[in-house]
């Protein structure tokens, strides 16, 4: 895991805090400013608000951290403190309140007005910068969070960077929110106007995916057990399933949901980072640089399809009308805010295959979808089957060997085998060896978005995703969308609440798999 | 009380306790239909005296078997009188909030007066589980200065004890052993410790260290041993500080203060809330008081020696010695 950065202070001085004990303290956030763009948002009130107060209370921030939101909306930081004071209240989801803690921390809460195009809202933001680091003693430290519209990001950056704010006595990074750009032209044009201001190493990328615990998880799993690692591959494997079903619609987001879609919405940043962790290459440390470069290379070796072997390996899907536990549920045609003819993917799957020495032929199939029976995400690694059937009919199915990643709900590992029945014949049938996350470590998890936030405040970018991996996927997804996007399909082509269209069962049937009732 | 127990009967009942989970209609354990999971990630021996408070150690117990689940072997030590031995077998079990399956770990309690004290290392060993860490966890002062204690922590990866009103000699030479060794007197440090580094992550506050010359801990009397730990720990990272150490009938378990060159950094716990105040700007986090609960907690997290701890308790003692 990336350290903060040594600090200089000349030869006399200390450079690093000799208080610490890793072995005992939670990684501790040095003293900085967080600005929010778009302090007003859904976001801000539902996520980042309620993930600072909570490391707030549980002692994690340094005593001078301060917040600046900013908005167009007018207003004076007691009535800004107010608003995320509510927010707080009403979106921490397992966090006590506590109003004297609450206290200390809304000291730190400041807001400024303005509009992001607007190059004076970026002096008076300065100006406000300079009095909160001279009365806080921050250090100069600042992280900017856009939690904007996309379109808004590089002329943020840009606000920033003319009004000198991109380079400080601090360290200076820029927390950016998905997507990163619709393509892979808009994704390099974004990252060129991010650079213009903030280096590579000062951009973080934000994919809450990889904050889950359970995805951190794989990793240990994989790179902390000797067993596991020798089976990791096309010699054992025969396919991997990655699965991220939702069982809601788009909950209002029809307008927003429409133009993006899910193959881009979920496939193209969530589900290839969860694919690249469970099939990247073991790094040489847990260093920032090390486990990124491997999740990079993972997705770089993912085949670009052809346009037969998209119409063959990718399926798209919009969900229709059904009436699901008595309550009639609309098609996504009917939902507000979207064309009774929209042609969006409500659901999306694909068959990708990895081009190295460790994965070659063996398929990952991914599929994401809105409507679905229940929500669940999860990875099912299929193992071959065992070389010879000795048991002839007491064989049963012969059943694969399973082994299955949930990332949620209900976090945990299982591992799938034959055992024999009591009894006196040689009866074989399935049962589960599971590990459950909640159960052997049931303390509190921190939400992905605290854990993401504390990385991003010491300077640790692992669980950021960097601009060659957003490049390499949206490579990989870019001509999928294309062709979808020049197709007009019949949609819609699955019931909510139904696991899909046809079309994905053929596309594994062909293969002789099976889509796994998760 | 029978005045012998087997550890394979006991063991032979643990298995029947599991098999009985597995049996189609176990409506009294409310798992017939989806099973129960069994979790174990240690053994953890808990010797304590029969008091009143012994079921308060239940709750304890049961409280951390979702964070830490383990086989527990908590032993009531009955006192003197005859020889007597006893054992039963049970074990318990928690839904996880939104799951489908109960969640069980096993428990043998055992009852031993002091006349069975030397029967039970070779009672507890072949109990613990294989290939997992034993935790030896003695709340019983009494027990400490007995040689049945020395068998007991050997048998387990770590120790804890709580030396609160007792002298650190005796902790320091359980740990001179080479076993890990965890003191509640200690773990009271932590958030104190935790908070105090958090003033130091702000450059221009680390830069200040050096100007820093007294360093004073007044202590509640209970807090004895936690404030020469919490001193100790502070003059590792700060030598040559001159220090004082104190009890004062006002102070609310400890206050630190932290003064030199102009710089002034204190510590104080007001009710359940740290207040912590850097050139005279305060700072207030949540503190709850910690029970046998918070600390277990944390101590079970932690199965290897502790370099950090090592170092404060071997300062502390040079620090009493010095003093006289």
């Amino acid at each position: 895991m990336g350290r903060n950065p040594p600090c200089y202070f000349g030869s006399t001085m200390p450079t690093d805090n000799p208080f610490q004990d890793p072995l005992r303290f939670e990684r501790q956030v040095p003293e900085c400013v967080v600005v929010i763009f778009g302090a007003n948002g859904d976001l801000t009130r539902r996520k980042l608000m309620p993930a600072l107060y909570r490391l707030a209370y549980d002692r994690r921030l340094a005593a001078g951290f301060a917040v600046v939101g900013i908005s167009r909306t007018p207003l004076s930081d007691d009535r800004f403190r107010a608003g995320m004071l509510d927010a707080v209240k009403r979106f921490s989801e397992d966090t006590t309140f506590d109003a004297d803690v609450w206290r200390s921390f809304a000291e730190g809460l400041f807001y400024v007005a303005g509009d992001i195009n607007d190059a004076g809202l970026y002096q008076r933001l300065a100006a406000r910068l300079a009095e909160i680091e001279s009365a806080r003693q921050t250090g100069g430290s600042v992280m900017f969070y856009l939690s904007t519209q996309p379109s808004q990001y590089a002329s943020a950056a840009r606000g920033l960077g003319a009004a000198g704010l991109g380079k400080g006595e601090g360290w200076r990074r820029l927390v950016v929110e998905k997507p990163f750009g619709q393509d892979l032209a808009s994704a390099r044009e974004l990252s060129d106007g991010l650079h213009e201001v903030f280096d590579e190493s000062g951009v973080y990328r934000i994919d809450h995916y990889l904050g889950k615990e359970t995805v951190q998880n794989i990793l240990a799993f994989r790179f902390g057990n000797g067993i596991f690692e020798p089976l990791w591959n096309r010699r054992y494997v025969e396919h991997v399933q990655i699965a991220a079903a939702e069982s809601i619609g788009v909950e209002g987001r029809g307008a927003y949901y429409q133009e993006t879609g899910a193959l881009a919405d979920m496939i193209q940043n969530h589900l290839l980072q969860v694919m690249a962790t469970i099939a990247m290459e073991p790094s040489a440390s847990f260093h920032a640089t090390s486990v990124r470069d491997e999740r990079s290379k993972l997705l770089r070796s993912i085949r670009s399809m052809t346009s037969d072997e998209i119409r063959r390996d990718s399926v798209p899907g919009q969900y229709g009308p059904a009436r699901i536990g008595g309550q009639d549920v609309p098609g996504f045609r009917a939902e507000p805010g979207v064309r009774p003819d929209s042609q969006t993917d409500t659901y999306a799957a694909a068959t990708f295959f990895v081009e190295n020495w460790r994965w070659a032929g063996v398929p990952f199939y991914v599929r994401t979808g809105k409507r679905l029976p229940k929500r669940v995400t999860e990875i099912a690694i299929r193992f071959n089957p065992a070389p010879l059937a000795i048991f002839g009919s007491g064989d049963g199915d012969r059943s694969p060997n399973l082994l299955i990643v949930r990332i949620q709900p209900e976090e945990g590992i299982s591992l799938k085998f034959l055992s024999k029945r009591p009894g006196s014949g040689m009866d074989l049938r399935p049962v589960s060896m599971d590990f459950n996350y909640g159960s052997s470590f049931g303390e509190r998890s921190p939400s992905a978005y605290e854990t993401l936030l504390v990385d991003a405040m010491i300077g640790d970018p692992t669980l950021y995703t960097r601009q060659d991996m957003v490049e390499a996927s949206w490579s990989v997804v870019e001509p999928i969308r294309n062709m979808w996007r020049e197709t007009r399909f019949d949609f819609p082509n699955y019931d909510a609440g139904s696991w899909g269209p046809a079309a994905a069962d053929e596309m594994l049937a062909r293969r002789g798999h099976l889509w796994r009732r998760p | 009380m029978t005045s012998t127990v087997n550890s394979e009967r006991v063991l032979r009942e643990l298995a029947g306790l599991w098999a009985s989970f597995g049996k189609p209609g176990n409506a009294d354990e409310g798992a017939a239909h989806a099973g129960v999971l069994r979790a174990c990630t240690m053994t953890l021996v808990v010797a304590a005296d029969d008091s009143p408070e012994w079921p308060a150690l239940g709750e304890t117990i049961a409280a951390l078997m979702p964070e830490h689940p383990a086989r527990a072997i908590p032993i009531r030590l009955t006192g003197p009188g005859g020889r007597a031995l006893s054992s039963r077998v049970f074990s318990q079990c928690w839904m996880p909030f939104g799951q489908r399956r109960q969640v069980c770990c096993e428990q043998v309690e055992i009852a031993a007066s002091d006349a069975a004290l030397a029967d039970l290392p070779s009672l507890v060993s072949p109990l613990a589980v294989p290939d997992l860490p034993v935790v030896f966890w003695c709340r019983s002062s009494r027990l400490a200065g007995m040689p049945e204690f020395d068998a007991l922590a050997a048998m387990a990866r770590k120790t804890i004890v709580d030396s609160q009103g007792l002298p650190l000699g005796g902790v320091a030479r359980l740990a001179a052993r080479g076993t890990a060794v965890g003191d509640l007197a200690w773990t009271r440090t932590t958030r104190w410790r935790e908070t105090l580094s958090q003033v130091f992550e702000n450059r221009h506050n680390l830069a200040r260290l050096g100007t820093l010359t007294d360093l004073s801990v007044a202590h509640s009397a209970p807090m004895a041993n936690t404030s020469a730990y919490m001193a100790a720990w502070i003059s590792n990272a700060i030598p040559n500080l001159k220090i004082s150490i104190a009890p004062d009938a006002r102070c609310d378990s400890l206050r630190v203060t932290l003064a030199g060159g102009g710089f002034r950094v204190e510590l104080e716990r007001h009710a359940d809330r740290l207040v912590v105040t850097v050139d005279g700007l305060a700072h207030c986090a949540n503190l709850p008081r910690l029970d046998d609960y918070s600390q277990m907690r944390e101590e079970l997290g932690i199965l290897r020696r502790d370099p950090v701890f090592d170092a404060a308790l071997a300062r502390a003692l040079r620090l009493a010695y010095a003093s006289g």
